[in-house]
């Protein structure tokens, strides 16, 4: 009997107090490390040229937030679009308005596209598209790269473009028709201009063949910001309109999400809890488990088909045939009334004496034949068995003598069998 | 801590608000977030009004010992010393083979009372059995959320060898009787001493007439004999590497173990001491000097604990192991295996010095299996199985023979022939007078 009264058990599992307090220094560690990636992300991204191409507030290279600033502080009203209903609402609220465009990813259709064409007098498009050139001015083409720009050349008919005098090479171009009514400047070759102009019934068109131009990056290269301002300064209102997804127009049936029932997203979430609060309710284990010493234990007859096993991957015919003539030939002998240790000849004899068969054929079973494959070692091993039955159906005596014959003084403990 | 089925439950059921009372998607959601703070809540409190487990006392009640195969029961006392009502799940974490079966209890114990936990184990293995620890998991009044506390509350019960053999010895003792002159078949040979003078009753052996006797009396008077008593028997149980062979889903050492106590049992009916070790390097156990009843539970509470060591085992020590039990001639019992001639050199190198002084059996405990294989010869793979069965028992016989050439007798069997038949070979020895 164990008695353990008296006082409360001692208790293994730490108190919530306990585990608090020697897992401190890995929590604190842990929240540590947060704390300066965070730190060091927001550190790293203040650096990197992320962002919207052009956008009116990316302060990142590609941005164009310088120019945005410069307008600004000579008195236009920069009203930033993201839409075309959006630019359409400023332009309706504005008396003379300049549009900006810039759409390089290609959100807008050509009934969008003539739709904004038709929402300022003025409108500056940059790094035109295939489409916007086929719906506004079908008659201007793409360029290539130009590796130099001249002056702004005898096409030239824009005051701004005059006024900056150049702009930097290794930008895109357009091409131009040389007897087409369009205006090019800073022609690179024969037919290919930086800048063009067109003037359409409801707009006067401005196409700047490089968005780069504009950028944060290059504003200050050679006579860019003089083009820049000279382009989007002539009136008091600027709208700076990039396209964005919510210009894309919805086509095709309505998505799963909105065919859903506003019930259907909570309760997935509410099966992932009932998730969770099953996991842990099955999950927590009632105590650590018991650990047991479990003795060693081999299975007795492995020796025994392990040395079987060798015997058969070694065809190890002969030597397999011996081991069952040896305890063949030992077990006839004691049954024929001999010795264990008598000669083999003897054995012959007496076994050949009591069946009848001729001693040569009793020899050739106990002795003398040799299996050439494994069907003879099979049918040898048959004849040993069919000589033993033999022999023991003629000395009449049964074929297991009593197990438990109690030994004597005189005979020794038989061995089994 | 951790949360019950129920509290699992309780927040599935959150569907039904959502379904019934989310019209809108951020309707919905709200009252997804309403429930779950319920939930949360209510589990909360919960677990601030469960009673605490770990102001637990415990206290156990085990008998010391049972025999394998056989069931005992297990109780523990589980007293409530926190302030409030302790619901609890009660797991007495026995080792797996002890047998305990299911081991949680559900349990509501008032604060200040008592409740019992009892548990019926039926062990399955041989030896120590352990239990070390209690865990309680104690559930608030709703039953949602649980404290939970592993206490320590240690306990053991030893699990005695099954002794099956015991079957054996009733017919054993009949045939020792046989031997003794309280029966009135009289058997007499070299081992039997003189006993008595009685009268003659019908039936008695006439050669056993003591004639002068009935010349000094008026009446018939017979000489009665019994065997020699006060003999020594000295059983040594190898405990080393090969003893650690299961046969017949028997470890050799289990069978030893029955043989020991077979013969131990018998011996010590028959007048003899009986002295026992277990020996591999070192000595694993041993009982001397014990007589009768004594004998037997001593022989059980030693061998319980007892299990095979990965040794070789070290026959030049047993020479000494016998000389310090005993300096009289002796009847030494070595129970061990016979395998091959290269394992046995140890054992017939000391044996000579055995067998000078007493006399020595060696009991070996031989696979059914192998002697099955080598009947099986139907196919190419049981031809080479019957060989190398018929190798495995030539080599037995080989290392029998040497074995009774350096004066040792030689008992081997399956495991449930061989306690009886190492029996028999006592009382034949016994009867011959070779003690």
């Amino acid at each position: 009997m164990t008695t353990l009264a008296g006082a409360d058990a001692v208790a293994t599992t730490p108190t919530l107090r306990a585990a608090a307090r020697r897992s401190r220094f890995w929590v604190l560690a842990g929240v540590g490390a947060l704390l300066v990636a965070i730190a060091a992300t927001l550190l790293a991204g203040a650096g990197s040229s992320g962002g919207t191409p052009l956008a009116a507030d990316n302060a990142a290279p590609a941005g164009a937030r310088a120019l945005v600033e410069v307008l600004r502080q000579q008195g236009v009203r920069v009203t930033t679009a993201d839409s075309l209903d959006e630019a359409r609402t400023i332009a309706a609220a504005s008396t003379d308005p300049t549009l900006f465009f810039s759409d390089p990813n290609g959100y807008l259709t050509n009934d969008r596209i003539s739709a904004m064409a038709a929402l300022a007098p003025r409108t500056v498009v940059v790094s035109p598209d295939f489409l916007l050139l086929q719906t506004l001015t079908p008659a201007v083409g793409f360029g290539g790269v130009a590796d130099s720009l001249d002056g702004p050349g005898d096409r030239c008919d824009l005051p701004a473009a005059i006024r900056a005098g150049g702009v930097a090479p290794g930008g895109k171009t357009l091409s131009l028709p040389a007897d087409s009514a369009e205006i090019g400047c800073f022609p690179s070759g024969r037919n290919s201009f930086a800048v063009v102009g067109a003037t359409l019934p409801s707009t006067e068109l401005t196409l700047v063949a490089d968005g780069a131009i504009f950028s944060n990056d290059e504003i200050t290269a050679s006579g860019h910001a003089a083009l820049a301002l000279g382009l989007l300064g002539p009136s008091a209102d600027l709208i700076w309109y990039l396209p964005t997804l919510t210009d894309v127009a919805v086509t095709g049936p309505p998505s799963l999400g909105e065919l859903t029932p506003g019930w259907v997203t909570p309760s997935i979430l509410l099966l992932a809890v009932v998730f969770l609060a099953a996991a842990v309710w099955q999950g927590r284990r009632l105590g650590p488990l018991v650990a047991e010493n479990l003795p060693v234990t081999v299975r007795a007859s492995e020796t025994m088909e392990g040395r079987a096993r060798l015997y058969a991957r070694s065809n190890a015919r002969l030597r397999a045939l011996d081991s069952l003539r040896v305890a063949t030939v030992q077990r006839l002998a004691t049954r024929v009334g001999l010795s264990r240790l008598a000669s083999l000849d003897d054995v012959v004899l007496a076994v050949s004496a009591l069946t009848g068969r001729a001693p040569a054929e009793v020899r050739f079973v106990l002795v003398d034949g040799v299996p050439a494959t494994d069907r003879d070692l099979i049918a040898q091993s048959d004849l040993l068995q069919d000589l033993e039955r033999a022999v023991i159906a003629a000395s009449g005596l049964p074929a297991d003598p009593p197990a438990s014959a109690p030994p004597t003084a005189t005979t020794p403990g038989r061995m089994d069998p | 801590m951790t949360v019950s089925g129920r509290f699992t439950l309780l927040i599935a059921l959150g569907v039904v608000p959502i379904v019934l009372l989310g019209r809108s998607q951020a309707a919905a959601g709200g009252i997804l977030a309403l429930w779950l703070l319920l939930s949360v809540g209510l589990g909360l409190l919960d677990l601030a009004l469960a009673g605490s487990p770990r102001a637990v006392r415990l206290e156990r009640r085990l008998p010391a010992r049972v025999r394998l195969g056989e069931t005992v029961t297990s109780l523990l006392y589980v007293t409530n010393s926190g302030s409030r009502r302790l619901r609890a799940l009660v797991r007495d974490a026995w080792q797996p083979s002890a047998g305990a079966g299911n081991n949680r209890t559900p349990l509501s114990v008032p604060t200040g009372e008592r409740r019992l936990v009892s548990l019926p184990l039926t062990p399955f293995r041989r030896g120590e059995r352990r239990v070390d620890r209690v865990t309680i998991r104690s559930y608030g009044p709703l039953g949602l959320w649980a404290r939970q506390a592993t206490l320590e509350a240690p306990g053991r019960i030893r699990v005695l060898p099954p002794f099956n053999a015991r079957k054996h010895l009733p017919s054993r003792i009949t045939r020792l009787k046989e031997l003794d002159g309280r029966t009135s078949v009289l058997v007499r040979g070299q081992g039997t001493e003189f006993d008595s003078l009685r009268e003659y009753v019908r039936g008695d052996d006439v050669r056993s007439i003591d004639w002068r006797a009935t010349a000094r009396h008026n009446d018939v008077v017979v000489r009665t004999w019994r065997p020699e008593r006060d003999r020594r028997v000295v059983i040594v149980i190898d405990t080393g590497r090969t003893s650690a062979a299961r046969i017949d889903n028997e470890t050799r050492l289990d069978t030893a173990f029955e043989a020991a106590l077979l013969l131990a049992a018998l011996a010590s009916k028959a007048g003899d001491r009986v002295d026992m070790v277990a020996f591999d390097r070192r000595v694993r156990g041993r009982v001397q000097g014990a007589q009768g009843a004594e004998l037997l539970s001593r022989m059980v509470d030693t061998l319980a604990v007892i299990d095979p060591e990965l040794l070789e085992m070290d026959w030049a020590g047993v020479p000494a192991q016998v000389r310090a039990i005993t300096s009289q001639r002796a009847l030494v019992v070595l129970l061990t295996s016979i395998d091959a001639a290269g394992a046995s050199t140890g054992l017939l190198a000391v044996l000579p010095q055995l067998t000078r002084r007493h006399t020595v059996v060696v009991a070996s405990v031989t696979d059914p299996t192998t002697v099955q294989a080598t009947h099986e010869r139907a196919d190419r793979e049981q031809v080479y199985r019957a060989a190398a069965a018929e190798r495995a028992l030539l080599d037995v016989a080989r290392v029998a023979a040497a074995i009774r050439q350096q004066g040792a007798d030689v008992v081997t069997g399956p495991p449930a022939d061989l306690p009886p038949r190492l029996a028999d070979h006592y009382l034949a020895l016994k009867l011959a007078g070779r003690l």
